[in-house]
């Protein structure tokens, strides 16, 4: 499934880069797996938004949760 | 967890227990799916079900004996449901002729069936459907028996052939005219498997057994009129059907008995209750048999006797349309699951809690200690979802640190002069000198967590007024103050670690204060006290304000009408409710009972953690309560207030009353938030610490920082709903300025920042004006993301 739309209006303000989609780990409880999510270039900040956290996110923390 | 000893109790509930009129039924029709589809005009699918459980069901459906109707619970609230008139209307309208028998092997054995009346015709189909090669031996030159005495009345005689006709076309053999004698008998004992004896005499008297119809343990089976006085037809007719399932287990050699104790008629452990049933009497026929409608009519006074007594009190099980015999299988099958998922967490931590169930339960069953002990287990394996509770062990936790928690003894009256009314007029003891304060601490006022975030004002006048009523009538007991949580959170989320923390701090409070008597002001804490600290005295504020009197407040005069509300924790506490009344009444206020009360008091939807766990259950209970009110509620758990409260139900805490605090009518009531009640919780103590003990606390200190929030209504809806506190955002957007860690949209300038705190990713979407942060949006999550 795509978690993350192509466009992005948003910039990390410390190091003022574009986003990249970039593989990132994301772990809950016994469960690790990669997924690709806008993330700074530099400082590596992940960007999660509101759709994410409270949609596909929390369905898989739900899931886990209940394994 | 024994999961043996739970199914146990799963098979103890009656919900799937058969109505009597099953019961009474020696074949076991299903009655009220027969009904069922009679209500809904579908004459054909209720003669199905009839056809189902009796074969030549359009015979018998016109001649039936019907005990059903004999026994029906309806005729106490009128008459039985005329379930005999009923068939014969679904005979005539639903019968359809059989489709060709599909020819199956009949390969299992040989049996003779002796006398092709009505249990020789029943013991045969139901050998023939079995696979058994069916041999009948028939004295006169017809099948039927007895049928034939209705041929031409009940029984059309066309219709008695044709059905008789089904006989031979299944394949089984019939020799007319064959008088069967106890000597030819016995040679049928070599020719055949076994024998049926279904005959209407016999030359000698048979030693049968009544449940299996087994002669002398012999390869010989008896029924029909030589075994029952042939009153009953229906039974007649069920005794060969009874000894096909025992001839069958003779040849295959299976356990007689097993499994058969509740064949033919017997007692249901339903007891269904009708006192509060409106009496109806049964459909008059305009015809010689029921009219389709009036049949449909007659079938809707059926009661279709069920025990849901608990799944109709219980908003949690109406939610999961479930009653404790499958809740517990779920329960079992949830413990026992390895791999997989856990699918009934969600249902195990949506119940109260709160103990309806085994109060309204005809025996006994009570699914609290059940949860109860189910969460313990899943905390125990580790399978407990951690989202479900998290945040209220996290406010527990906060209530039990220094920003909340205190004990102190009662202020010595030297300390106190300005603070308490120690009169000069030298009538009483402890003016004379007697009384020397700060002595034995004889009481300890306990107001708990919830009471403090969100009822904070009071405490400290109750403190106040307890102290000098107590001073005045029992002096050598002072009263001291301690602040902090019960453990009752703990108890509800099966954290047994933090629960035995939270009775050993209090109980070791108890000990160095010289084991006073603790007051407490929450439903819950008497539960958990009641439980956890059996050595702890403890008395009720309410009936501590009834005994030494109410604070002498000049309150509106009352004539108000209540609905009190009593709280589910308080359900074994008679005198609580007592006291409650009382008060109410000295108030000058009336109270107008709600059904559900008292022992049997609803819960409010906060119990069990619910309102945590899963809100959208929450709400039902709550829902549930309004439908029954008239009037505003009363209650005295400042729990139930809130749960209340936020269901736009106007709640008034029996504090509110007797300090005279009348609730605005017309403006929305509303409750402390989340964050604004551990904020009262911090600042009951550092006021009550000030005020009383003249302590500076050092924990109150307010933590600056150089923004100032705006925090919009819509958001702080968000935040209570997702669980997110003003000390969250603040801490987000504090790290966001100093550590510049945020993203930054130039389209809408706006910032969005991220912070982990403890277990929970917090992200805050914001404007910045200056040292004004204006809050877009909140929201959480509490996967981690690693970021490197």
């Amino acid at each position: 499934m795509e978690l993350v739309s192509k466009e992005i209006k948003w910039v990390c303000d410390k190091c003022q880069e574009e986003l990249v989609i970039e593989k990132v780990t994301a772990k809950y409880l016994e469960g690790s797996f990669e997924v690709e999510l806008h993330k700074c270039p530099k400082c590596k900040m992940v960007f999660i938004s509101e759709d994410l956290a409270l949609g596909k996110m929390l369905e898989v923390e739900k899931g886990l949760e209940d394994k | 967890m024994d999961l043996d000893a739970i199914l146990e109790i799963g098979n103890q509930c009656i919900h799937s227990e058969p109505p009597v009129c099953v019961a009474s039924c020696p074949v076991h029709m299903d009655v009220i799916g027969f009904i069922t589809e009679i209500q809904k005009k579908d004459f054909v699918k209720a003669y199905k079900i009839m056809e189902n459980r009796i074969p030549f069901a359009r015979l018998i459906g016109k001649i039936c004996d019907h005990p059903c109707e004999t026994n029906c619970v309806r005729k106490n609230a009128g008459e039985s449901i005329r379930i005999s008139e009923l068939e014969k209307i679904v005979v005539n309208l639903g019968y359809m002729p059989p489709k060709k028998p599909l020819p199956l092997p009949k390969n299992k054995g040989k049996v003779a069936v002796i006398g092709g009346g009505l249990s020789g015709l029943s013991a045969a189909i139901e050998l023939d459907k079995k696979g058994y090669q069916v041999t009948i031996y028939e004295k006169s030159n017809r099948l039927g028996g007895s049928f034939w005495d209705y041929a031409g009345k009940e029984l059309e005689l066309s219709v008695i052939e044709e059905e008789l006709s089904i006989i031979e076309k299944k394949g089984i053999a019939v020799y007319y005219n064959t008088q069967v004698t106890a000597d030819k008998l016995k040679e049928y004992f070599d020719q055949y498997d076994a024998l049926y004896l279904g005959t209407a005499s016999w030359e000698e008297k048979l030693n049968i057994n009544p449940q299996t119809f087994q002669v002398n343990d012999t390869a010989l089976f008896a029924g029909g009129k030589l075994q029952t006085d042939g009153d009953s037809l229906i039974y007649t007719y069920s005794t060969g059907k009874r000894a096909a399932v025992s001839i069958d287990r003779f040849i295959n050699k299976t356990a007689m008995l097993a499994s058969r104790e509740r064949e033919g008629i017997f007692q249901t452990k339903l007891d269904f209750k009708v006192d509060k049933v409106a009496a109806s009497e049964p459909v008059e026929k305009t015809a010689d048999i029921y009219l389709a409608d009036e049949a449909v009519e007659e079938a809707k006074r059926c009661l279709k006797c069920q025990c849901n007594d608990c799944y109709n009190v219980c908003a949690h099980m109406q939610r999961f349309n479930i009653t404790p015999d499958s809740y517990i299988r779920n329960i079992n099958h949830n413990e026992r699951i390895i791999l997989g998922t856990h699918h009934a967490n969600d249902m195990i931590n949506a119940c109260t809690e709160c103990g309806l169930c085994k109060v309204v339960c005809p025996v006994d069953i009570g699914m609290q200690d059940i949860i109860h002990e189910t969460r313990r287990s899943m905390v125990e394996r580790g399978k407990m979802p951690q989202s479900a509770h998290d945040f209220a062990l996290k406010d527990m936790n906060y209530s039990n640190s220094d920003y909340f928690s205190f004990v102190r003894k009662q202020p010595s009256k030297e300390a106190s002069k300005e603070l308490f009314y120690y009169p000069t007029i030298a009538f009483s003891g402890y003016a004379r000198g007697l009384y020397k304060g700060s002595g034995k601490t004889g009481y300890l006022f306990y107001p708990g967590c919830q009471l403090s975030s969100t009822h904070t004002d009071y405490i400290g006048d109750i403190y106040k007024h307890l102290v000098d009523v107590i001073k005045d009538k029992d002096a050598d007991n002072d009263v001291g103050l301690y602040l902090g949580c019960c453990g009752a959170p703990a108890d509800w989320a099966g954290r047994n670690d933090l629960m035995n923390e939270s009775v050993e701090k209090i109980r070791k409070a108890w000990e160095e204060m010289e084991e006073p008597t603790f007051i407490l002001a929450c439903s819950s804490c008497s539960a958990t006290f009641k439980k956890y600290l059996p050595m702890i005295k403890t008395i009720s504020l309410w009936e501590v304000l009834e005994k030494y009197g109410l604070p002498k407040i000049e309150v509106k005069p009352g004539r108000r009408v209540f609905n009190v509300h009593d709280a589910c924790a308080t359900r074994e506490n008679a005198s609580i409710h007592e006291s409650i009344r009382n008060i109410v009444k000295t108030l000058g206020h009336t109270i107008e009972e709600f059904e559900f009360s008292k022992e049997k008091a609803k819960c409010c939807g906060y119990g069990g953690l619910v309102s945590y766990a899963n809100k959208e259950q929450a709400c039902d209970f709550v829902e549930d309560r309004k439908e029954e009110s008239d009037h505003d509620i009363l209650v005295y758990c400042a729990m139930c207030k809130d749960s209340i409260v936020k269901g736009n139900k106007r709640a008034y805490h029996i504090l509110d009353l007797i300090y005279g605090n009348e609730i605005d009518q017309n403006e929305p009531q509303t409750m402390p938030t989340l964050s604004q009640r551990q904020n009262n919780r911090k600042r009951l103590k550092h006021t009550l610490l000030k005020e009383i003990w003249k302590e500076d606390d050092q924990m109150s200190a307010e933590i600056n920082y150089d923004f100032t929030l705006h925090i919009p209504d819509e958001i702080v809806t968000i935040m209570e709903e997702r669980f997110i506190l003003l000390s969250d955002i603040s801490k987000v957007i504090d790290n966001a300025i100093k550590n510049k860690e945020r993203f930054y949209n130039p389209q809408t300038k706006q910032y969005l920042s991220r912070l982990r705190i403890q277990n929970v990713t917090f992200w805050v979407q914001y404007v910045s004006e200056g040292s004004d942060i204006f809050v877009k949006d909140v929201y959480s999550h509490r996967m981690e993301v690693v970021e490197r």
